[in-house]
């Protein structure tokens, strides 16, 4: 009989195996997060003692009840028996029964030239529980390797989710700190911004094209190929600076920050540049 | 025909809109004893803008002398502060009433008060240049109001201006109201080149004008000015709008 149980320190092997056997990058990246960010809300599926599965989720801080997925993996020997799908709907009635609101996962469209789309078992086992493709961001993890983020809303009122509410735009200083690569790609990079408190009489205020521009030809001297951004889509001064750099819009990730606030994807190929 | 109002909301409370207003009601209470005769004649000298007296081109004390205790280079900024009477105070107020809070909303309270004396100077000084002889005293907001006038023409030109047509209400574009208004001005000041009565001093309105219609490009915050939606000559768009555009998507 499966059981999914709260993962511990001491299944970190089992469970990091469990990855590796499928992506030896992603097990080096899962091992990493395991002991960064703890245990909390992480699990594995157990078959007759044995652990043959890993699931959990992430919150996201400064949303409402809203949650990534976390490392989902069955191992090979298991798969095809409906396991992999059980584990994630027991997964979903856990979040459901702690009022959860949504959650979103990651996958990539990777083709191996030998195994073929090794992802789209996963893919389809996403949308079989009910998640649903929200953003595709081209060449995100490499050259011709595309990142989809699918969404899954967790509460019944769904149905009223369909219409936006009135949310009110904010104007905060946004200015961009500092530029890194996107863990599991190889060459995306992204620019982590803050919010300033100060307001100056003259001068700038939000970022400026001079700004971006500055970051993507940083990015571009350290070899990346594309740059990718995301804003909360109740900030009006993003997008003609975003614009007029030359970013592009990709999609958006429907009710990301609360009920009406989705959360904004843009994307800057640095062959453009 | 008298504005009453306009089309566009105001985003933020105008406060240097208010505190202009109310340093001119104060100068009229204090400084002007409510426009009592001696007060108001006391005052107009002492803080007016006597052209004469900037470039001592007519002797003082001269029988054409009007005040003889002029406030000399001081007036230049003083003057925008004194009014004529009520009428000339309530009007002047009106206007900046009207038109100041939208202009405020797209530069910010500080810069708004920087730009109105900015454009009050720039007034005093056309007027100054034009009848550089005159002895006659200056007062009044006027050519810093046409500043205002001249930011928002520039800011908000298609936003429908309610004015007061007898007892109709209409309602007329910003740019054919003000620009009715400068052309009015213009003609004013042209036909009174070379006459040495007094009345209204159009260049300074003129002068004001043309200075607020420049320096709001400098003042302008276009960060503040996105929360307008009359702003510019074309119906504003969404800022995600953008992102329609084939050209702007992935």
């Amino acid at each position: 009989m499966p059981e999914l149980r709260a993962m511990c320190f001491a299944d970190l092997n089992n469970a990091v195996k469990i990855i590796q056997a499928h992506d030896e990058d992603d097990g080096e990246a899962a091992e990493a997060d395991y002991r960064d960010a703890g245990f909390d809300n992480q699990y594995v599926l157990e078959v007759d003692g044995n652990i043959v599965g890993v699931t959990g989720y992430r919150d996201v801080p400064g949303t409402d009840q809203c949650h990534w997925l976390s490392w989902t993996y069955l191992q090979q020997s298991s798969q095809g028996q409906g396991l992999g799908k059980g584990m994630l709907l027991e997964l979903i009635e856990k979040l459901r029964s702690e009022n959860a609101r949504k959650i979103f996962v990651k996958v990539s469209d990777y083709e191996d030239p030998e195994l073929g789309k090794i992802y789209q078992q996963a893919l389809q086992v996403y949308q079989g529980v009910g998640f649903k493709e929200e953003v595709v961001s081209n060449d995100f993890y490499d050259e011709g390797e595309n990142q989809i983020i699918l969404g899954l809303y967790l509460r019944d009122d769904e149905d009223q989710l369909e219409e936006d509410p009135a949310v009110s735009e904010e104007k905060p200083i946004i200015r961009f700190d500092g530029l890194f690569e996107i863990a599991e790609t190889d060459g995306a990079y992204t620019f982590s911004w803050i919010v300033k408190e100060t307001k100056k009489l003259f001068g700038k205020r939000n970022f400026s094209v001079g700004d971006l521009q500055v970051g993507l030809e940083s990015v571009k001297n350290e070899g990346g190929r594309k740059v990718f951004l995301t804003f909360p889509s109740n900030l009006p001064l993003i997008h003609s600076p975003l614009q007029t750099a030359g970013f592009k819009y990709v999609g958006q990730l429907q009710n990301y920050y609360e009920h009406g606030v989705h959360e904004y994807h843009f994307t800057h190929d640095l062959n453009d540049l | 025909m008298f504005p009453i109002g306009d089309d566009n909301p105001q985003i933020n409370r105008p406060i240097a809109t208010y505190v202009i207003i109310a340093l001119n009601a104060l100068a009229w209470i204090f400084l002007q004893g409510l426009g009592t005769s001696e007060a108001l004649n006391e005052s107009v000298c002492q803080y007016g803008l006597i052209p004469a007296d900037l470039f001592s081109s007519t002797s003082h004390g001269g029988l054409n002398r009007v005040c003889y205790d002029g406030a000399g280079w001081s007036g230049v900024l003083t003057s925008m502060f004194m009014h004529g009477g009520w009428m000339h105070l309530i009007g002047n107020m009106w206007f900046l009433w009207v038109f100041g809070d939208n202009v405020e909303d797209s530069m910010g309270s500080v810069r708004f008060a920087i730009f109105y004396v900015a454009c009050g100077l720039c007034a005093a000084a056309a007027h100054a240049f034009i009848g550089f002889d005159s002895v006659l005293p200056m007062v009044g907001a006027s050519g810093a109001i046409g500043g205002v006038m001249g930011a928002y023409i520039m800011l908000y030109p298609r936003v429908q201006v309610r004015m007061l047509v007898f007892i109709i209400v209409v309602r007329v574009p910003a740019v054919a109201m003000l620009g009715y208004w400068i052309f009015v001005q213009l003609m004013g000041g042209m036909s009174s080149i070379g006459s040495s009565s007094g009345g209204v001093a159009f260049w300074a309105h003129v002068g004001g004008f043309a200075a607020g219609a420049a320096l709001v490009w400098l003042f302008k915050d276009d960060e503040l000015l996105l929360n307008h939606p009359h702003r510019g000559w074309n119906k504003a768009a969404a800022p995600t709008d953008i992102w329609d555009d084939p050209e702007n998507r992935q």
